[in-house]
């Protein structure tokens, strides 16, 4: 019992820790070579955590050196377009101009419906309002439609719009970001004016502040606390 | 850089590291081997006390390695050996040539099997 509680505490975090060394694109967009190594890691560190007849290192071996070879991958097809394109693929045409290339889609192992499918959520109904659609190398299906498909934008009409800025949470969850209320320029003075204003005492009844450099403020009142 | 850097020094200490592993539990099995070879041969001479004397030190060097065997083998081997050492053990007290030289000879090549399984070689890996 006790082995498989430590067992377990171990392989999380060096799981977590092999995860967060990857870079933040492993967690939402898979390569091909990202998911075998999810997918083998998760294997690997499962059967030493359930079977105590296992040494531990029989787990912890292999994932460090895939870890290590992950990461020695990474930085290579960084450097070289060429490994990149072996490792990862090139993205795919899969229409282009209006037409759909059934080759391609042969190629990439893409059904007539998984392509309408991603079509769809794109907002787009029919292929020949698209002038590409490109299969990206981690598998999303970017589109790119006719400029008589596109809705104009602010500079094509002449418009003149205001630019927005980032705003930046300065309370969340009844905390004080002190941090990014100095980023912004603002004080603790500023900050109790906005809360007073509200009818708020204390950041401790906000559950969610936002302000910008302009002084933009969102405020959300704590309804209660947990 | 510094990453491809430390992920190959990292593989390379994992690599030494299991080669050291190979080497090691080869020196460890074929040193308790033959110490189990001599009790034997001790044994047929009928010098029994000094059989069982050489057993049972070679019995306390391997379970003086108990953490490295633990930490690198499967357990149900290196337990499967403990249990092999004290029914030899058994034998030599009954002074039963026969059935001793069979467990012996049984203990000796498990240990070698096990040495056998961490070598670095083309056999185990495929």
């Amino acid at each position: 019992m006790f082995t498989g509680l430590v067992r377990t505490i171990i392989l999380y975090i060096l799981i977590i820790a092999g995860i967060r060394l990857m870079g933040k694109r492993q967690v939402g967009e898979l390569e091909p070579s990202e998911l075998v190594l999810s997918l083998i890691i998760a294997d690997l560190a499962s059967v030493p955590m359930q079977d105590f007849g296992i040494p531990l290192l029989t787990g912890v071996v292999p994932i460090l050196v895939l870890l290590c070879m992950t990461m020695i991958l990474s930085v290579l097809t960084m450097r070289s377009v060429r490994f990149r394109a072996l490792l990862c693929g090139r993205p795919s045409i899969i229409i282009r101009e209006g037409k759909v290339d059934q080759r391609e889609m042969a190629r990439n192992r893409l059904t007539v419906d998984e392509l309408l499918e991603e079509l769809r959520g794109q907002g787009f109904t029919n292929p020949s309002a698209v002038k590409y659609a490109i299969l990206e190398t981690n598998g999303q299906l970017s589109v790119l439609p006719f400029a008589t498909q596109k809705p104009p934008n602010a500079q094509q009409l002449g418009l003149e719009v205001e630019q927005t800025d980032l705003p930046l949470v300065l309370v969340s969850d009844g905390r004080l970001l002190e941090r990014n209320l100095a980023s912004l320029g603002l004080d603790r003075a500023w900050l109790d004016q906005r809360l007073a204003e509200r009818g708020c005492s204390s950041p401790g009844q906000v559950f969610l502040l936002m302000a910008d450099r302009k002084g933009t403020v969102y405020l959300a009142r704590k309804e209660f606390s947990v | 850089m510094k990453r491809l850097w430390g992920a190959t020094a990292l593989l390379i200490v994992l690599l030494v590291a299991s080669l050291a592993n190979a080497w090691y539990s080869n020196t460890l099995t074929q040193h308790l081997a033959q110490q189990l070879q001599q009790a034997q041969q001790l044994a047929a001479q009928g010098q029994w006390d000094r059989a069982v004397q050489l057993t049972q030190e070679t019995y306390r060097h391997w379970n003086s390695r108990h953490f490295y065997l633990h930490s690198v083998l499967r357990h149900s081997d290196t337990d499967q050996i403990l249990r092999s050492f004290r029914c030899v053990m058994q034998y030599l007290e009954l002074e039963e040539m026969d059935q001793y030289a069979a467990a012996n000879t049984d203990l000796i090549s498990q240990l070698e099997l096990l040495s056998e399984m961490e070598q670095a070689s083309l056999v185990n890996v495929l």
